[in-house]
């Protein structure tokens, strides 16, 4: 495969695209690597650490200066700051509320409540709050804003 | 700077919508008898105390409902408060700038008032529903199931 680079001047032009004829296996670790899916990071439960892939996460939350994963499988704390996992996640991650990361690739669908909220419904129905002010950057992160 | 923006935004939208009210209030003074559409004439300073009243009005609004996570508790509180407030300035605001002189004048601007009021809140309500099938739309493209 041919790969072209074209250099741009600032963070929010950059962008891959693929041109292929099927999506094969290393064309879905590439999407994984661009997108920084395939980055791991470590948490806990029960005493036992593990690596969890960010493609796994379904948001991530702080509550009383601790951190929690939580993915299908369940939850996790880890000792990194929400803010450190902004930065090192990146992509489609992004700040929901002060106290939460979500992952835009899980959630089904959103809808805006009267009092300003907008709920945003899961993959797995959980329903989680994006605050008014952070519906902007969603909307820039999806390429629509 | 959001809540800049938010109360530019609803300053513009609630001078429009008065001015909206003005329009339908011409219109139905020229439908009684005798009244006649071409007499119906505002001053420069009634103009621009309509664009005033928006300042004021959208100011409330940033101050009672600017985007928190509240319970829906709190947020009905907030609208009881912010649609009293509002009743109030246009009603001071009215009286100062003379929209109305007698009670059927007073009459007809709590008419409007409440109209603009709806009006308001279905643009937003509209605007936030627009947003949401946007985002829908687009989430749907990257969607990671399982």
């Amino acid at each position: 495969m041919q790969v072209h680079i074209e250099k741009v001047d600032s963070k929010d032009q950059e962008q891959a695209v693929i041109k292929a004829v099927e999506i094969t296996d290393e064309i879905s670790g590439a999407i994984e690597l661009l997108e920084g899916d395939a980055k791991g990071f470590a948490v806990s439960k029960e005493g036992k650490t593990y690596i969890l892939k960010a493609s796994s996460v379904y948001y991530i939350e702080s509550v009383d200066k601790k951190t929690f994963v939580y993915t299908k499988q369940g939850c996790y704390d880890t000792r990194y700051r929400l803010y450190e996992l902004e930065v090192m996640l990146g992509g489609y991650f992004m700040r929901c509320s002060k106290s939460m990361i979500i992952n835009l690739k899980k959630v089904r669908n959103v809808k805006s409540q009267i009092s300003g909220r907008v709920d945003a419904t899961l993959i797995n129905d959980e329903v989680v709050v994006i605050s008014r002010g952070y519906v902007k950057e969603v909307k820039r992160r999806l390429g629509i804003g | 700077m959001n809540k800049l923006k938010l109360w530019l935004e609803q300053t513009m939208m609630i001078s429009f919508a008065i001015y909206v009210g003005i329009i339908i209030e011409g219109v139905v003074y020229s439908l009684f008898p005798g009244g006649d559409l071409a007499s119906f004439s505002l001053s420069w300073l009634q103009l621009l105390s309509v664009i005033l009243t928006g300042v004021v009005c959208a100011l409330l609004t940033v101050l009672f409902l600017s985007y928190n996570d509240i319970s829906k508790k709190d947020f009905i509180v907030r609208i009881v408060f912010h649609t009293i407030g509002l009743y109030a300035i246009v009603s001071i605001f009215g009286w100062i700038f003379k929209w109305y002189t007698q009670l059927a004048g007073f009459i007809m601007m709590t008419v409007i008032f409440f109209m603009v009021y709806a009006f308001v809140w279905g643009v937003s309500l509209w605007f936030h529903k627009r947003d949401d099938n946007k985002i829908n739309k687009a989430l749907e493209s990257i969607r990671d199931e399982e």
